[in-house]
């Protein structure tokens, strides 16, 4: 008996000791050995902040490595790793180690790790938080690298994407794709009621007559859609001209423009009837919306148009066109940026990486073809391809779209986006639950937020 | 008369718990059928029990999403690193406050105690900011070391010590033996029991540990099978047939090293003398 | 020799302890420390550890304004006001029917105690499903008898109802076997005399069981308050704290200004209020186990 457990003792020694060694093993054995990588790191640091202009390529011998974490990728992650080839094809001189981290524990871990100081030397934000990691001074500041570098042109991105990486005239990440919301709508339910389809002129009252129309209970069939919540919010009380923050960057939530606006959404349920009740938690599950709309249940919704592939095995006709407003046009935007931390000890090469993964032609091609998301880019080219995809039929419309956006709302304190997009989701909740009025609900909303900008 | 009495609350008992353990279990059942239905069949009103017919699919396409065997594996070895190592050293630290008195020896064991009450949540970030600094992240020993060392296991194990008569280890004194004999001749055949109950807690913490992983692992050789749990419900949030082959997955070893270690599990609690 | 005794017997204590030691200074102690730090700065998790500010009892007393730490140790409250006595009265219940000796008895003990072993990982996503309002197997039971069931876990009133039975469900087979343990350990002298003097079973669980259960009931309600005022896991997977911060809790929220909201300070501060309200919850316990927990048989 002593000597079986004696033996536990040494059998658990030995495993970890053999796991050390395994680790140790693992750092050796990768293709750039601990000493020759840090003296390349070195030198590439010295040419990056001390002479970018002409910052020689390092020696094909010693590839510097890149860390790479991004959360677009989820899903995607054999169109990431083929982009990734590409570039290291035509870099022998850099790797790139990726990692993709699901959405919901991105933020942990990119903040502990930035806490750390192990940042990844590439990482992806969303606008909307790419203005609290600026801020905090978290991103390295491409502007030396851009100048440095004489092949590369600012216009072959949208200009409206490449400016929404720019923070205080710094050019801190390049926008890597982008997104907007659109109105769908299934096009044999509007032929089976003999409806004219959708188009940019109409409005939330045209939108409801013929939501009136196609709804049929019997048949679970429902004429609209859209979910309450903090972004659907901003973007529908832009379509009826209001907005979260004044011109000043006061909170104006509880404006009467807003209380108009939350009641109709939550009037198309509640009172027109036109939209699932709003105690269905079928369609507040997860993705619950989309998969009603491939089964012919829903005639008109808003969705990300990141959501065509998913809607290609749809068994009816459907097309896209732009959203309804009250008092004008309004569009969500969205983009996601690739951005290099402040910290990486190789800013030349990250820069030749981003620039790459962003806009080479081969490289946004792959990510238009596996319809991952859309590339900024101005090349004809590259984009014809991606328009030539059918359904949608009218694909003109995600670009008319971005005439009349909204950007995410960040306000005058960027570090507290998500503390703000909380508490307002909150109070929405209780409109939605019936627990407050509109009014009532956005009142609180406004006591809430004025509080956190104070 | 009273053995009727007997026969009939036997069978009364025999009601209740049964009707408790169906209700407790049920759910894994409803987990593991879900495992091997499509994605019509699993939402489908009225809900049946058993699939239509018994498919793979859901097995092989998550095998295609992560690599299931090599998470699968690093779970495994951390888990057993993490169990053993927890065990010999609880169970050390158990022998001195049971059993080899020294001055301060109760204002140790209380600072012990009082870790069990503060959430990992908070402890998370200063113990990352170690990790890196000591270039621990992503590697094994990262995963396991801050999983080695458990106050409530120490508490256990010394629970169930002090009952040890102290004459057993004097007899062994006398025959000459040292403190390091009696711990591995008396004291550790002594509490195998509860040392068995330990390992399951052990085991199952680090098995279903999924924020400090996500945290201090980086690379894909490394990641352990909550992460790709995650990845998987990251990635399809209401395909339950898809999820539910994941839990398969993540709870068929943790219910083996159950059943293996379950035979002793009640004496060892009965031990440790909760009081 | 009784010299070299003591020698031996404090080099034994050091190398036998030190590994512990050593571990609970680097994992545990480290960390709290530094927390407590923390909790004293405004460091927002994003700007580089070395480069937080001190600012005083501001975030202690940002804790005391703040009316979500009110709502989250109310809904901590309702937590404990629904699961405590539920889990208590349920798992003695439990325990005394697995501790009779009929056959088959461990098969029972084995499968209550199988929902412990699963992470609340896995779990949680299995109850959101069948939680479902529409399309979940409760709700469809419950429709077969004639009840409309709830949006359970999209309903600020039934979400809370939701975790707390899903909780108990999880957490019974710990308890029952734990007190079970404690069964065990009773005399069957007690139960023999007592049927001597024809007492009934009633009595018989109230005077004998309950009595000499109280040091392990004891236990059991110390580590479930713990356990209920850390409530966190199964929260964040199946509502987010939502709906309308109706399941929101103290680990919630330490959890998500620490992560999403950039407020790690603040998150810290948040955490030893916590660690308070645990200390003095569990020394008051101790007080009232002193009136009636029976400890000498």
């Amino acid at each position: 008996m002593r000597t079986k457990s004696g033996a536990l003792l040494l059998l658990g020694t030995t495993i970890v000791l053999s796991a050390c060694g395994a680790d140790k093993e693992n750092n050796t054995a990768s293709p750039s050995a601990a000493s020759p990588q840090s003296s390349s790191t070195a030198s590439a640091t010295g040419s990056a902040t001390a002479a970018p202009s002409d910052s020689p390529a390092p020696s094909a011998k010693d590839p510097v490595t890149l860390k790479l974490m991004t959360y677009t990728a989820s899903g995607q992650e054999q169109t990431l790793k083929a982009m990734i080839d590409a570039f290291q094809a035509a870099n022998a001189d850099i790797k790139v180690d990726y990692e993709v981290v699901p959405y919901a524990d991105y933020t942990t871990k990119l903040n502990t790790l930035l806490a750390g100081g192990s940042a990844p030397d590439l990482f992806e934000v969303g606008y909307e938080n790419f203005l609290t990691y600026a801020a905090k001074d978290q991103l390295l500041d491409l502007t030396p690298s851009i100048a440095a570098d004489s092949s590369f042109k600012p216009d072959v991105y949208k200009k409206l994407a490449y400016d929404a990486f720019n923070y205080n005239g710094k050019q801190m990440g390049v926008t890597e794709s982008f997104s907007d919301v659109v109105l769908f709508y299934n096009k044999d339910l509007f032929d089976a009621e003999g409806l004219a389809y959708p188009d940019a002129s109409w409005t939330w009252k045209e939108e409801l007559t013929a939501a009136q129309k196609l709804t049929d209970a019997k048949k679970g069939i429902w004429g609209t859609y859209a979910p309450i919540q903090f972004y659907e919010f901003y973007k529908t009380i832009a379509q009826n001209g209001g907005g979260v923050w004044s011109a000043d960057g006061k909170p104006t939530l509880n404006s009467p423009a807003n209380v108009e606006a939350l009641q109709w959404m939550i009037d198309k349920a509640s009172k027109y009837k036109v939209s699932p009740p709003l105690n269905d938690d079928t369609f507040n599950q997860p993705d619950a919306d989309l998969n009603a709309f491939v089964n012919g249940k829903l005639a008109m919704a808003r969705f990300g148009i990141w959501n065509f592939a998913k809607f290609s095995e749809a068994k009816f006709n459907w097309d896209i066109a732009l959203e309804p407003g009250n008092t004008q046009k309004a569009h969500h935007f969205f983009a996601d940026g690739l951005v290099a931390a402040k910290t990486t000890k190789n800013a030349d090469a990250a820069w030749r990486f981003m620039k790459f993964f962003t806009s080479a032609p081969e490289a946004v091609s792959k990510r238009i073809e596996a319809g991952w998301s859309i590339p900024a880019v101005t090349d004809p080219a590259v984009m014809d391809a991606y328009y030539k995809q059918k359904p949608p039929e009218s694909k003109q419309v995600v670009t008319d779209a971005l005439d009349s956006l909204v950007l995410p709302p960040v306000g005058p304190k960027p570090e507290k986006w998500g503390e703000f997009t909380a508490a307002v989701g909150e109070e929405l909740d209780k409109a939605k639950l019936g627990r407050s009025s509109a009014q009532e609900a956005l009142d609180a909303a406004q006591k809430r937020v004025e509080a956190l900008v104070k | 008369m009273t053995g009727r009495k007997k026969s009939a609350a036997d069978l009364a008992a025999h009601l209740f718990l049964a009707l408790l353990a169906v209700a407790l279990t049920f759910p894994f059942l409803w987990m593991l059928m879900g495992a091997f239905k499509d994605n019509l069949e699993v939402v489908a009103m009225p809900p049946r029990l058993l699939p239509s017919s018994w498919n793979f699919d859901n097995f092989s396409k998550i095998e295609g999403y992560f690599p299931l065997y090599r998470f699968f594996a690093n779970s495994a070895l951390v888990a057993v690193a993490t169990t053993l190592l927890q065990l010999a050293i609880c169970t050390m630290a158990a022998y001195v406050f049971a059993k080899i008195a020294f001055k301060g020896r109760q204002s140790v064991f209380i600072l012990f105690l009082t870790t069990m009450m503060i959430p990992a949540q908070v402890t998370l970030v200063p113990l990352f900011i170690l990790f890196s600094r000591t270039d621990l992240i992503d590697t094994y020993a990262g995963l396991i070391l801050p999983g080695i060392f458990s106050a409530y296991g120490t508490f256990l194990l010394r629970q169930s010590i002090i009952t040890i008569p102290n004459e057993l280890m004097e007899a062994a004194f006398i025959d000459g033996a040292s403190y390091y004999r009696v711990f591995f001749s008396v004291i550790v055949p002594l509490v195998k029991p509860t040392l068995s109950a330990l390992s399951i807690f052990a085991f199952m913490s680090s098995w279903n540990n999924f924020l400090w992983p996500l945290i201090v692992v980086n690379s894909k050789e490394l990641m352990t099978l909550p992460l790709g749990l995650s990845k998987l419900q990251g990635q399809w949030s209401t395909e339950w047939n898809l999820l539910m082959a994941g839990n398969v997955v993540s709870f068929v070893p943790i219910f083996i090293v159950f059943l293996f270690a379950q035979r002793y599990f009640i004496k060892g609690i009965t031990m440790t003398g909760i009081k | 020799m009784v010299g070299q005794r003591k020698w031996s017997r404090r080099t034994a204590a050091i190398v036998f302890l030190t590994p512990a030691l050593l571990c609970l200074l680097a994992f545990q102690l480290l960390p709290m420390v530094s927390s407590i730090l923390i909790s004293f700065t405004d460091w927002d998790l994003l700007t580089h550890w070395t480069k937080m500010n001190f600012i005083g009892w501001d975030n202690y007393a940002q804790v005391f304004r703040e009316e979500k730490s009110y709502t989250a140790i109310r809904n901590v409250f309702v937590f404990l006001l629904g699961y405590l006595p539920s889990i208590v009265v349920l798992g003695t219940l439990l325990a005394v029917m697995l501790n009779r000796p009929i056959r088959g008895v461990k098969v029972y003990r084995a499968a209550v105690f199988v929902p412990v072993i699963t992470s609340w990982v896995a779990v949680s996503i299995v109850w959101r499903w069948l939680l479902n309002g529409q399309s979940g197997l409760i709700n469809y039971l419950l429709s077969q008898v004639g009840i409309q069931g709830p949006i359970w876990l999209q309903d600020d009133f039934w979400a809370m109802i939701a975790i707390i039975l899903v909780t108990l469900w999880k957490d019974i087979g710990f308890v029952s076997i734990i007190l079970l343990a404690g069964l065990q350990d009773i005399s069957e002298d007690y139960y023999e005399a007592a049927e001597l003097d024809g007492a009934s079973p009633w009595s018989k669980l109230w005077r004998i069981t309950v009595p000499l259960l109280s040091p392990t009931l004891y236990f059991v309600v110390t580590i479930s308050l713990i356990n209920s005022f850390q409530l966190f896991d199964q929260v964040l997977i199946m509502t987010n704290g939502g709906p309308a911060g109706a399941t929101s809790t103290i680990v919630e929220q330490v959890y998500r200004n620490a992560f999403q909201f950039n407020k790690m300070g603040f998150a810290a501060a948040q955490s030893w209020v916590l660690l308070l309200i645990i200390f003095v919850s569990t020394l008051v316990l101790q007080q009232v186990q002193r009136r009636w927990v029976v400890y000498d048989r």
